[in-house]
């Protein structure tokens, strides 16, 4: 018997909700017999495996609050998975999507979407990625968007957003529009300027975080960076800048290139068999 | 107003009245100083009383004595035996043949003579109303000259009542607003309208914006006093306990509990209503009567104490104190973040404090793996989130590169 239908007959017998199977070498959902008729499990882990495939029937476990496959080889999720009733959290970093399926934006509950490191930018999106409502934190780093879809406004529950390392050309302004943002990750990107609307929210303060290293960012905002965060929001919120920034728009030539070398990353290697 | 009875001399005009304005009062009034105008009640002479006494004893079958309207004199018609031949009728002054004739106030009429001026036709029951020289039946005098009532139309027989550009029943002419009959009361203009007095004041200090003491009907110039829901000036007012006369800032004390209506309110002073000890709301600033919340070093009224944030009462439930202020649950946690990263609940014993977020202490666990932390596991950050040794040993080779280059440029972020 495999370590992975060791631990799930395990598991079947204490009748414990929370599934762990990480690590085991995992292919394929058909080296997991029975799964889906655990209907009582809330928890699936099944990060550090090598699935390159998720089965519709996923959509069985209508208990299932946490779905983790962290490192693996995924390289799309079927539709079927946006009708987990109760889904809350869900991580599918370090996988290969190069998109989301259609009608994901319907998770009904759906709080953190981990997506870090994968190949995804703001053409993968469903047309209703946006509608979901009761997301607080999302990340994203780690993949391909070049512009932020200005919709992120409609993300209202919003307290986390990561867009460390992609090729971001510019933030919208609706970002301003996230009142409860309370960390903001943009590092390594190709951003030369933010929109002064940035400067209607907290990210400042003890409880906040704002990430914004390695960017080519305008001399006034690099040199404002090198004395500390604060003070690079102290002068966005300035007249100074919103002039500076105006001006910066309407006559900005081409942007800047990409910098971050991707290739080497796992997302992008084809497996072969 | 215009008003005169048969038996009493013209009222005294009040403010509002003025004879002057009815033509009609002048008319006859010109009439009847020079011609005795009056409605007579006659008797016909007849054959077959032929012997009339002298003594202006009333004959049998003669009218009752009737009351009139317009005039003020009232007559008995006498029988008169008088030398028929050298009589004239007073309307044709042909003489009289043996025939009956009519005597009223000293004139002899042949009976076909005595008849309205208007229609020809006799006195309905003897009575007639004369004007101007001229005899009219009481239909015919008032169509002719009799006013008829602004309000329901009718004529207007007995007291009339002008006013208003036009006449009036004394039981028509009524305050516009309270239907009240004004004949006897007088009545203010407004607008158009005929109030009295007391509507009257009340509309202007309506139209002022100001309230109207419900005891002397006064506009109230300062701040009303309620109490037993009016308003009233506070000078009408002497407080329950000390008897000093009142100022707007006198309490009015509800009824003790289970007496409901607040007929039974009295009026403090806000010396002996403080000397009470009721306790004050620190939210409305108003007395608190019923069930009093004590908290954050103040009373309030029990749908007064609310959340800082979302302003809901707490009714009994659980609060939050934070600088001075009260939270529901929910937003104290929210504002003051002590949800739980995993299960987004607030965390009720132990937080587990790290990466600018908190745990439930059985919820913090490695983001990756999901297994589980404790406060001695040691563990790694990437994005803000707790990373186990295992999982960052798996990292590859190349994101771990980047997370160091990363961590050695801003060292403050180096792992925990």
């Amino acid at each position: 018997m495999s370590k992975a239908r060791k631990a799930l007959a395990e598991a079947r017998e204490i009748k414990n909700p929370e599934l762990d199977l990480v690590d085991k070498g995992i292919h394929s959902f058909e080296e997991l017999p029975g799964l889906f008729n655990m209907l009582n499990i809330t928890r699936l882990t099944l990060s550090h495996n090598r699935i390159k495939d998720i089965p519709p029937s996923i959509a069985y476990l209508v208990n299932l609050e946490i779905l983790t496959l962290f490192n693996n080889q995924i390289e799309e999720l079927p539709v079927s998975i946006s009708s987990l009733p109760k889904l809350r959290i869900l991580n599918v970093g370090m996988n290969r999507l190069d998109s989301l399926p259609r009608g994901f934006g319907a998770l009904p509950v759906l709080e953190v979407l981990d997506l870090t490191y994968n190949n995804l930018n703001e053409n993968s999106l469903p047309g209703n990625f946006f509608m979901l409502e009761t997301l607080r934190a999302l990340y994203l780093g780690d993949n391909d968007f070049e512009v932020l879809p200005p919709e992120i406004g409609q993300l209202k529950n919003l307290q986390i957003l990561v867009l460390r390392e992609n090729d971001l050309i510019d933030v919208p302004k609706e970002i301003g529009e996230l009142t409860r943002l309370r960390e903001l990750h943009i590092q390594a990107n190709r951003l030369t300027v933010l929109p002064p609307e940035i400067g209607n929210l907290d990210l400042v303060g003890s409880k906040s975080i704002l990430k914004m290293d390695f960017n080519p960012w305008v001399t006034p905002i690099a040199d404002q960076l090198q004395v500390g965060i604060s003070h690079v929001i102290d002068y966005i919120r300035s007249e100074t800048y919103r002039y500076l920034y105006n001006r910066h728009i309407s006559t900005r030539g081409p942007p800047p290139p990409k910098v971050n070398d991707k290739s080497r990353k796992i997302s992008r290697i084809k497996q072969q068999g | 107003m215009n008003e005169r009875k048969p038996d009493d001399s013209p009222l005294p005009p009040s403010e509002l009245l003025s004879l002057d304005h009815s033509q009609l009062y002048m008319r006859r009034k010109l009439t009847s100083s020079d011609s005795n105008l009056s409605v007579y009640n006659f008797d016909l002479l007849s054959d077959e009383n032929p012997h009339i006494p002298e003594d202006n004893a009333p004959l049998q079958g003669s009218f009752s004595s009737i009351v009139d309207t317009y005039n003020n004199l009232e007559y008995t018609p006498n029988s008169i035996t008088v030398d028929m031949s050298q009589k004239t009728c007073s309307h044709c002054k042909d003489g009289f043949s043996n025939e009956k004739i009519v005597n009223t106030n000293g004139e002899l009429w042949h009976t076909q003579c005595f008849v309205c001026a208007q229609c020809f036709r006799p006195f309905p029951e003897g009575i007639y109303y004369e004007f101007e020289g001229r005899k009219y039946c009481e239909h015919d005098f008032q169509v002719l000259f009799a006013p008829y009532c602004g309000k329901c139309g009718e004529f207007v027989i007995g007291r009339v009542i002008k006013a208003m550009n036009a006449n009036w029943h004394p039981k028509c002419f009524c305050c516009e607003m309270c239907n009240k009959q004004l004949a006897d009361y007088g009545f203010i203009r407004n607008q158009g309208r005929a109030l009295c007095h007391d509507c009257n004041a009340q509309v202007k200090a309506v139209g002022l914006g100001k309230h109207v003491c419900h005891k002397c009907h006064g506009v109230i110039d300062e701040k009303p006093l309620r109490f037993r829901g009016e308003v009233y000036h506070a000078y009408h007012f002497n407080c329950t306990a000390c008897g000093t006369e009142l100022k707007s800032d006198a309490r009015e004390v509800k009824s003790r509990p289970g007496l409901l209506a607040n007929d039974v309110n009295e009026l403090y002073c806000l010396r002996c209503h403080d000397k009470m000890g009721i306790p004050i709301c620190g939210a409305c600033r108003r007395p608190i009567e019923e069930r009093v919340v004590t908290a954050l070093g103040k009373h309030w009224h029990v749908e007064h104490f609310v959340c800082a944030k979302c302003e809901k009462p707490f009714l009994g439930h659980r609060h939050y104190e934070k600088k001075g202020l009260a939270y529901c649950e929910t937003h104290y946690h929210q504002l003051f973040g002590n949800l739980c990263f995993v299960c987004n609940q607030v965390i009720q014993v132990d937080v587990f404090t790290a990466l600018n977020k908190a745990w439930c202490v059985h919820h913090f666990a490695c983001s990756i793996c999901d297994q589980k932390l404790n406060q001695k596991t040691k563990f790694y950050e990437c994005d803000e989130k707790p990373v186990c040794k295992k999982c960052n040993d798996k990292f590859p080779a190349e994101f771990k590169r980047r997370l160091r280059k990363a961590h050695q440029y801003t060292p403050q972020r180096a792992p925990v």
